[in-house]
């Protein structure tokens, strides 16, 4: 899939692959490809402005922690994060609902 | 391979105005990523993803200092409104301890609120207009962070001007009042000085984002767009029409005897601050 058609959507799909636990940027990526099937590829970098934003903007969280001699910055989800994926996910289910009746 | 990604990545960084303790956390997340994943191509271009970086962050950045800038703009219209209510009889201008001080201070509580208050809606309008966006183009946020300053700028120095003129005048007004003003404008500069903090951090961020500059029509575009006139590509004739409303409107509130010399005041007032200040704040091109 393009990564311009990602585009609109990354915020939702970062929030959505932290519902369920923390993890870092390079395990996050991991998750949305392997939730996607390979088909959300994306150019890696990109992902970490994203999260940097979110966190600026209150929807997630971050901290430093180590393990295996590394230090890792590993990302959660706020109270704010929770809200706005809960609003998300309400939004895109009534969008592809329309869509599927409108396009089948 | 990945140290010379690094140095590459971190002058990039520098080069958009990321530097200190973002640049080095982001340096870090960088390494880490790459220990996993040694592809520095599939990680991007150094030149992209900083300046991805500046534009991401520099768009929320400039957003939240919008909102920021006016909640504490309200703060301080609300302690002004306060303290104009409060007050019956004004004293004689010549009373002051030091007259021109006095007077520099009287000017400003008048003309400095209303810059504020212009600067503040605008800089709201663009961060509401703005809100969703994750990468605004460089010029949107310019204008978005000139709004922002002029307004924290002029309300501080509403805040400043009020403290002036009541040491300047103590002797012609109530004491509780001359407290009053002291207490209010003191505490009201803190939130200011807060918004104008936030907003120095996010100044040096340098985005990259090409676009087109969007201007007072595309802010006010849910207001404007009911107005039944063509204002759209014509900024004077909504200088026009905002002066009219504005000198109108002091007309009504001053009453037989100071409404016609109110509304012409305000009026010109209005058509000066647009003239001066309308296209450092986007209001015309």
């Amino acid at each position: 899939m393009r990564a311009e058609t990602l585009k609109g959507h990354l915020d939702f799909l970062l929030l959505a692959t932290l519902a369920d636990e923390p993890a870092h940027g390079y395990r996050i990526i991991e998750e949305l490809k392997r939730r996607s099937a390979g088909a959300f590829d994306l150019p890696e970098g990109t992902v970490y402005p994203a999260l940097h934003r979110l966190e600026q903007g209150g929807l997630l969280a971050s901290s430093w922690a180590s393990g295996s001699g590394r230090r890792r910055r590993v990302y959660r989800l706020t109270a704010s994060g929770r809200r706005a994926l809960g609003n998300a996910r309400r939004e895109w289910r009534g969008f592809t609902t329309a869509v599927e009746a409108v396009v089948t | 391979m990945n140290e010379r990604y690094l140095r590459e990545l971190s002058a990039e960084l520098g080069a958009v105005g990321i530097r200190g303790a973002r640049r080095r956390r982001i340096l870090a997340e960088t390494a880490d990523h790459l220990l996993e994943s040694a592809d520095t191509e599939r990680f991007g271009e150094p030149a992209v993803i900083a300046a991805r970086f500046a534009d991401e962050l520099a768009t929320g950045g400039a957003v939240r200092s919008g909102f920021r800038s006016f909640a504490a703009l309200a703060l301080a219209g609300a302690a002004y409104a306060v303290l104009f209510a409060l007050i019956s009889t004004w004293p004689d201008i010549t009373s002051a301890r030091v007259l021109p001080l006095a007077l520099v201070a009287a000017v400003a509580m008048v003309l400095a609120p209303q810059v504020a208050f212009a600067a503040g809606l605008l800089a709201l309008a663009r961060a509401w207009r703005l809100r969703s966006t994750t990468a605004a183009p460089a010029v949107e946020i310019s204008i978005l962070r000139r709004r922002a300053a002029v307004a924290l700028a002029a309300g501080s120095a509403s805040m400043v001007a009020i403290g002036v003129y009541a040491y300047a005048y103590s002797g012609g007004l109530p004491g509780w009042w001359r407290d009053l003003a002291f207490a209010l404008s003191g505490a009201c500069l803190v939130p200011l000085a807060a918004a104008a903090v936030g907003l120095a951090r996010t100044i040096g961020l340098r985005p990259q984002s090409v676009g087109p500059t969007g201007d007072v029509f595309d802010d006010l575009a849910p207001l404007l767009d009911r107005v039944p006139l063509q204002l759209r590509g014509h900024p004077w004739r909504l200088c026009l029409l905002v002066a009219a409303a504005v000198a109108v409107a002091a007309l009504l509130a001053g009453g037989v005897d100071e409404g016609p010399r109110n509304a012409v005041a305000e009026f010109l007032a209005v058509w000066s601050g647009f003239a001066v200040f309308g296209r450092f704040l986007g209001l015309r091109t």
